[in-house]
């Protein structure tokens, strides 16, 4: 019985698996003869095929292969590549609604795409814990969720329409407006909003006293004459920058008020007005126009940025159409000596 | 929205002060103009609720600029952007060559550790350049990008990136200065210099069957000590080429160990002259490298360089 069961139970391990090794044995058939005989094999395959459709197909050997390509050098590659990009890229389905972190910078919104959907997706009406709140915001905040504050986005979208009509009005004028977002990673959107709206940017710490103290702090920093179609105009006006006063900013924008509290400081000692994202737990009166948004996503930061960005940008259009139509909508500088006493030099320069 | 209004206003009063020279817009009671003011008055209000630095503009009156003097339309503003960040040339460079990295980030690099070496330039030389009191870290990121830039193949470098490097590099790169290659006379003679604690010596290498001659005298007149006379042959003994060259040598200065050493470096240089592959054998041996050491300097209160004087109770 022990012996049956002994058959039934390791018989067969014990019968074929040394069958399949006296296989290999007897099969005189190398490794290399099979792979050439595979390669005699497809090669004709290959040869009808080629012969039959104009793409050629590539050969499956490395023998074959390595005898008819050359190695590509790395700028041959890198063209080959963006090559192969150009034909392919527009293949495929048409992707619509993404959100492309990047667009966000590099094409930002203008103040006319503002709406509840967006600021919810750019997760601008999610406030901090409720233990943080700062009561200066409970007018802004709609209710708590997962022990957060959670803020009327209706209220953010009216309160950033408010703030986009300042920041136009002040380009329109000709005023100086100064973007400031110093946390990390607010540098491209900062520095993008400046440049839409003509404005400064301040990415990095503000130097205390810049307003308060700016003859010692910016005193080396050049300044420029421009007329009303903003054409540089300083070479007229010799060294009279010389011995002026430092420029203010007229308007301040600032994306992380809790860190810049000097700067706003220094803005409400000197008159000048502040727009800021005031999120839960951040006192709205340190801003003279709060936007009431979450200031610790990027991605709400940027919005922001980019639609006051647009919005001076429509003001600035809107200065330099009516210096076309001959209407000068700022004040022109003051205690500054005429150029010359010829009148030829006042002319107005060629458009 | 609020933008066209603006410009709405603008044009309309451009257009009516054309239709109506000499009159202001309050006399064009057109209703069109009506709306148009009533617009602009809203918009002029609202700014001065706003209390903006600039004081308000009165628009329902016409100014001219067809003969207004230059005095009457200029302003002054800020040179560069960055003007608040008080170093505006720096943060400004900084801007471009960040955007020039953005800009050619997906180009194909080198291998790690292959890309030219570049002396850039010191934090020094750099203030000088820009004028500005520019901190060292904010230096640092500047010359990541830098590292960065370099990188990128040399077959596709574009023309602007190379520009933007060279204008960071130092007028002279230390790590093109190369030792010139030495070679011997054209009398099958090779001469090499070493030098060990302040003995130094030179050393004319030939080939022959293994005559030395040092100060003119035999190795073992010398040096006495079996230890000096196995090291001053030692880059010979070490390759087995002790009947293979003459040495002629002249040595000077310290004591008969430091001739010894100085006699070594001096034998290996000008071996590594006829047969530049024993290099890696004479630097295992030990042949290649000066000792640098010297002797240290006494110092006050101490009897020699470190030994105290004798401990005396009182």
């Amino acid at each position: 019985m022990i012996i049956r069961q002994l058959m039934l139970r390791q018989g067969r391990r014990a019968l074929f698996a040394p069958t399949r090794r006296w296989i290999r044995a007897l099969n005189t058939e190398t490794i290399e003869a099979s792979l050439e005989h595979h390669i005699r094999e497809t090669q004709p395959i290959e040869e009808f095929v080629n012969s039959q459709s104009h793409v050629p197909v590539q050969p499956t050997d490395a023998l074959t292969s390595e005898s008819e390509t050359e190695e590509l050098t790395t700028a041959e590659t890198w063209e080959a590549i963006q090559a192969q990009k150009q034909t392919t890229g527009p293949l495929g389905s048409a992707l619509s609604h993404l959100y492309r972190p990047h667009e966000l910078v590099n094409n930002p919104p203008s103040p006319k795409d503002i709406s509840v959907e967006s600021l919810i997706a750019a997760q601008a009406h999610l406030g901090h814990s409720t233990s943080l709140w700062h009561p200066g915001n409970s007018r802004y905040i709609f209710g708590i969720r997962s022990g957060i504050h959670i803020i009327d986005p209706s209220i953010t979208a009216a309160h950033l329409r408010r703030a986009c009509r300042i920041v136009s009005g002040v380009t329109a004028r000709g005023g100086i407006v100064l973007f400031a977002g110093t946390r990390e990673g607010q540098e491209r959107c900062v520095v993008k909003a400046a440049e839409l709206a003509g404005g400064c940017h301040l990415f990095e710490r503000w130097t205390p006293g810049s307003i308060t103290n700016g003859q010692q702090i910016l005193a080396r920093c050049k300044t420029k004459v421009v007329d009303e179609f903003d054409n540089d105009v300083t070479h007229l006006f010799g060294d009279q920058l010389m011995n002026r006063s430092v420029l203010k900013p007229d308007l301040v924008v600032c994306l992380n008020p809790r860190e810049n509290y000097v700067l706003l400081h220094e803005c409400g000692l000197n008159g000048v007005p502040t727009i800021g994202i005031v999120d839960t737990d951040q006192d709205p009166t340190w801003v003279t126009y709060p936007i009431p948004a979450n200031d610790d996503s990027l991605r709400c930061v940027q919005t922001i940025a980019g639609v006051l960005g647009r919005a001076g940008e429509t003001g600035k259009k809107a200065r330099l159409e009516a210096a076309d139509q001959g209407i000068i909508t700022f004040n022109p500088a003051e205690r500054l000596r005429n150029p010359g006493s010829r009148s030829g030099s006042e002319s107005r320069p060629s458009r | 929205m609020n933008s066209v209004r603006i410009r709405a206003c603008f044009n309309n009063i451009a257009v009516s002060w054309s239709r109506h020279p000499g009159r202001g817009i309050n006399s064009a009671w057109t209703h069109r103009s009506i709306l148009h003011q009533t617009r602009c008055q809203s918009f002029s209000q609202s700014a001065a609720r706003t209390g903006i630095a600039a004081p308000e503009i009165d628009f329902s009156t016409n100014e001219q600029i067809r003969d207004v003097s230059l005095l009457e339309r200029v302003r002054v503003i800020p040179a560069s952007p960055s003007y608040f960040t008080a170093k505006p040339d720096f943060t400004d460079s900084f801007l471009s060559l960040q955007n020039i990295y953005r800009k050619y980030q997906t180009l194909p690099t080198v291998q790690p550790g292959h890309a030219p070496r570049v002396s850039w330039k010191s934090l020094a030389q750099y203030r000088l350049l820009v004028g500005e009191p520019v901190k060292a870290a904010k230096y640092h990121k500047v010359l990541q990008i830098l590292g960065r830039l370099n990188q990128i193949h040399p077959s596709l470098m574009p023309e602007e990136v190379r520009r933007e490097i060279d204008s960071y590099k130092r007028l002279l790169n230390a790590h093109e200065n190369m030792p010139r290659e030495r070679t011997g006379d054209g009398f099958g003679r090779a001469i090499g210099v070493g030098r060990r604690k302040s003995s130094s010596a030179r050393v004319w290498l030939v080939e022959g069957d293994g005559q030395v001659l040092v100060n003119g005298k035999s190795l073992t007149e010398t040096f006495p000590r079996l230890h000096d006379r196995e090291s001053a042959l030692w880059a010979l003994k070490a390759t087995q080429r002790l009947d293979k060259y003459n040495v002629w040598a002249l040595v000077s200065g310290g004591g008969l160990t430091g001739q010894a050493g100085a006699l070594t470096l001096g034998v290996a240089k000008a071996l590594l002259i006829h047969e530049p592959a024993l290099k890696p054998a004479l630097r295992r041996a030990g042949c290649i490298t000066r000792d640098p050491r010297r002797v240290e300097r006494k110092k006050p209160g101490k009897v020699k360089a470190r030994k105290m004087p004798a401990w005396v109770k009182r």
